[in-house]
């Protein structure tokens, strides 16, 4: 409790920023409302972009999430380009059952990241989504293993659909993040401000003077 | 089902820009633009994206969901609703400028499944706006005349009124009183010869000002890249999109849940400011926003009236159900009975007096923009059609705002007028001007200071309590000319008036008792001032403006009038929206124990003080507060948000106002979203 901002509503300890993506169709959604709701249903392609908040308390700490997801549709890909800024920790979701998702997070995904965030420090994190279809399975656990040695990342296969990792995989890249001087720093800013509450700083000069 | 021309991915991002723009007016009310603040690294603090709170948590925010401004305009682009709260927050979240070029490009992008025509029907569409533009640009032809007009009056007055001032002035130079007649002769000698090089100097001050504004958008709203995305944007696609979002903003859906308590009919101020930005951003001129704006109202007028006459061939209860369905209903509740008044056949002059009336707004449309173009018009404004709240408030509004002499209603006012002023009257415009003199001679000055300014909106001078004004302005004038004032003037002549009133507490008593006789006048002028501005406020919560934003500008005691209608907006519960710019002009109004920031934050857009450090009468007539709280009218004022005016060297005095306001206001070029004055606004 470092560093305690008083909030009218819920107190928290760290404000983290998380990104979602990956190809249309791999469950970012689905593992996204997994996580903070606890329920799976059929969801349609996202618009744009979606946002959601969850307060966990994730080692010993009191966080705020700020989730964003992303829509993994072609037409959209311009406007996720603007979301990396700022987040401390990307999930890269891919789908076990369809190789094409898992190849283009090479081909597209980590490249966009490199191209796009402005946070060093980041945390990444590959997700291999619907494990709850063994059978169907084309992309082995041992290739995303892989994958997330050779980018520098955290691996956690899951399936939205029976929760199964789904807690896991956040609380891991949080615990990360908690890890990392820097992404704590920028989490933890006091001043929550509101500039519209709150009055910008202006040089008290104003009527006293006489010339 | 949709008749829009845009795909559902062009309306997500037209929603997604009108949300960016519409958070980035609310900052810029308490942060303009180009305002030192704006450089402090608040852009980077939001950007870590690590510091702010959502916007689901913050009621207060433009973009959240109570203010009822943005959901219903994502409705009518019928933007999938779980995609609302992620445009919300993106709205409310980062900097703007880190999304205005992403959703820009997805904006201009061609995909597949729009329809062939798409194309051919925005191109025709961008044609009518162009054509529509033009056109009242051209019924600005007599401006000439209009100038030459003014001229005369500032010519009149300036003789009759500015020679006590001035010449105490050109006298401490000389320390020469005697020929009074030769100096007023040299004076009206300067004031033929003004109005020619006025005109260049306003060429000049015009050019100057809209480089300020390019280097503005360089500088603070439009990185490079942007630009880039902006040569993608077709033209026709931009006026398309800005054409559906003003259908969006003017549509009044029926809400099947009613969460938001705020919601209005008619055409926020916000949103209006919103438009603003949007178009700077577009690059596209306002003048055809405002041809927009004429082209929605008219053709929803029209649609509005063939429904009227289809529903009286029916029966009373289908119809009703239609109305009902059309989302009028709503309309009429919120517009307080103005519907009432339309189908009454009472005085709403546009609608109620028959298609008739309307076929010469219509009739000058058509021809102007084309069949064909009309036709996209209306095409565009077919999925208005149903729901307009627009058409039925702003048909009264006429009559709403001339008709209403409310005189009676606060005893304590005798008089409270609208005068129309221009010809803007019933042609569809749907941004409403007030104009409030307030150091006037007699009746006339109500009107003519504002007559010779080119606008596009609907002008309404407001008359009040002329009878104390005239008194007071000419008991001030009287002492001016006074022997006393001149000593007093040539005492503190080479200081600011502030200065030397602050100096002037070892001012002879003499002096000082002279201008009692100022002092009572000046008092019920000041009352009576703080009254009519409640008046106006009622007015404007009545909504007899027609539910359109409204700009108010008043100099002298008008600005009082001004100040105190915000100050009592402010305290009222549904206050925002209403007013989109404010312009202040020699405003008797303390700076301290005020609620400017109140205030300020009723304007959703431009808020102007004009001040001159040289305004003798005000700080005389003043002077009891102003030693301790500050005068608005002779300094500036130390709020975020407001931007502040050096007017002094256009000012010869407090009468000048009468004559010069036309001319400060053209160099503010209310029109632009950026604060503008071709002088740099001094610092204190």
């Amino acid at each position: 409790m470092d560093s305690p901002s008083s909030q009218e509503s819920v107190g928290f300890d760290y404000l983290f920023k998380l990104l979602l993506i990956g190809d249309s169709g791999v469950g970012k959604s689905s593992l996204l409302l997994s996580f903070t709701s606890d329920s799976f249903q059929d969801l349609s392609p996202t618009i744009g972009v979606d946002f959601k908040v969850k307060y966990a308390d994730i080692g010993g700490k009191k966080l705020k999430l700020a989730i964003w997801d992303t829509a993994g549709q072609e037409r959209f890909r311009t406007l996720t380009s603007s979301y990396y800024r700022g987040a401390q920790g990307i999930i890269m979701v891919y789908d076990v059952t369809r190789r094409e998702t898992f190849t283009n997070l090479s081909d597209i995904w980590a490249k966009e990241i490199d191209l796009y965030s402005t946070n060093q420090d980041c945390i990444k994190m590959l997700v291999g989504n619907k494990v709850d279809k063994e059978s169907e399975r084309v992309v082995m656990k041992k290739e995303g293993i892989n994958f997330a040695r050779e980018y520098g990342c955290l691996f956690i296969e899951c399936s939205a659909k029976t929760r199964l990792n789904v807690q896991q995989c956040f609380e891991e890249l949080v615990l990360k993040i908690l890890d990392t001087p820097s992404l704590l720093a920028e989490g933890s800013k006091v001043l929550k401000k509101n500039i519209f509450k709150q009055k910008p700083p202006q040089p008290d000069t104003s009527s006293s003077s006489c010339c | 089902m949709s008749s829009s021309m845009l795909t559902p991915a062009q309306r997500y991002a037209a929603g997604a820009l009108f949300g960016l723009a519409l958070h980035q007016a609310q900052i810029h009310q308490t942060r303009p633009l180009g305002s030192p603040s704006d450089d402090d690294p608040t852009g980077e603090r939001t950007s870590s994206g690590s510091s702010s709170d959502s916007v689901s948590e913050d009621p207060q925010l433009w973009v959240h969901e109570s203010s009822g401004l943005l959901r219903p305009v994502f409705r009518f682009l019928e933007v999938d609703s779980k995609a609302w709260t992620g445009l919300e927050e993106t709205a409310g979240y980062s900097p703007a400028k880190h999304h205005v070029g992403a959703f820009l490009r997805l904006l201009a992008e061609e995909s597949g499944d729009s329809p062939s025509e798409a194309p051919d029907k925005e191109r025709a569409l961008a044609n009518g706006v162009d054509a529509m533009a033009s056109s009242m640009e051209k019924t600005h032809v007599d401006y000439n005349s209009k100038k030459k007009k003014h001229c005369e009056y500032e010519h009149e007055w300036r003789e009759k009124f500015s020679t006590a001032e001035t010449q105490s002035k050109s006298e401490v130079a000389n320390v020469l009183a005697e020929n009074q007649q030769e100096t007023t002769h040299s004076m009206s000698e300067v004031a033929n010869v003004l109005p020619e090089s006025r005109q260049e100097t306003k060429g000049n001050a015009a050019s100057i000002g809209h480089a300020s504004v390019k280097s503005h958008s360089k500088l603070d709203e439009t990185p490079p890249e942007e630009v880039l995305n902006l040569l993608m944007l077709s033209y026709s696609r931009k006026v398309t999109v800005l054409y559906e979002l003003l259908s969006a903003c003017l549509a009044n859906i029926p809400e099947h849940k009613k969460k938001s308590k705020q919601q209005r009919a008619g055409y926020d101020a916000r949103h209006r400011v919103a438009l603003r930005l949007l178009a700077t951003w577009f690059d596209v001129n306002w003048i055809k926003m405002e041809a927009i704006e004429t082209m929605v109202a008219c053709s929803a007028m029209a649609l509005l009236k063939e429904a009227e006459s289809k529903e009286e061939n029916q029966s009373e209860q289908s119809s009703w159900a239609k109305w009902k369905r059309g989302g009028i209903i709503g309309a009429a509740a919120l517009t307080g009975g103005t519907l009432m008044a339309i189908t009454g056949g009472l005085a709403a002059p546009a609608i109620a007096a028959g298609f008739s009336a309307l076929a010469p707004t219509l009739g000058t449309i058509i021809p102007v923009i084309g069949a064909g173009g009309f036709a996209a018009v209306a095409s565009a404004a077919g999925s208005v059609a149903g729901s307009v709240a627009v058409a039925a408030s702003f048909g009264a509004a006429g009559a709403g705002l001339t008709g209403s002499k409310m005189a009676r209603r606060i005893g304590d006012v005798d008089e409270f007028e609208f005068k129309a002023i221009g010809e803007n009257h019933n042609q569809g415009r749907l941004a409403v001007e007030i104009l409030v003199s307030g150091f006037v001679f007699e009746e006339e000055d109500f009107l003519r200071p504002w007559e010779g300014q080119i606008d596009n909106s609907e002008r309404y001078a407001l008359q009040w309590e002329s009878k104390h004004l005239i008194a007071v302005s000419t008991a001030i004038q009287d002492w001016l000319t006074s022997n006393l004032a001149l000593e007093l003037m040539k005492r503190g002549a080479m200081m600011t008036v502030l200065s030397s009133l602050m100096a002037a507490l070892a001012w002879p008593a003499t002096l000082l008792a002279a201008t009692d006789f100022i002092d009572s006048k000046w008092t019920i002028a000041v009352n009576r001032s703080d009254k009519a501005g409640k008046l106006l406020a009622e007015v404007l919560l009545k909504g007899l403006q027609g539910h359109r934003p409204v700009t108010l500008v008043g100099f002298s005691l008008g600005a009082r009038v001004i100040f105190e209608c915000l100050q009592f907006l402010a305290e009222t519960q549904d206050h925002a929206g209403l007013v989109e710019r404010v312009v202040l002009l020699g405003a008797p109004v303390a700076i301290k124990d005020e609620h400017w920031e109140a205030a300020r934050k009723v304007v959703a857009g431009r808020f102007v003080n004009a001040y001159a450090t040289n305004d003798w009468m005000l700080g005389v007539a003043f002077r009891a507060n102003l030693l301790t709280q500050g005068l608005a009218g002779i300094q500036p004022i130390e709020v975020p948000g407001i931007e502040n005016v050096d007017v002094s060297e256009m000012i010869e005095g407090h009468s000048s106002y009468l004559w010069a306001t036309q001319r400060i206001l053209e160099q503010l070029e209310l029109d632009t979203y950026y604060p503008v004055f071709d002088n740099t606004p001094l610092k204190p």
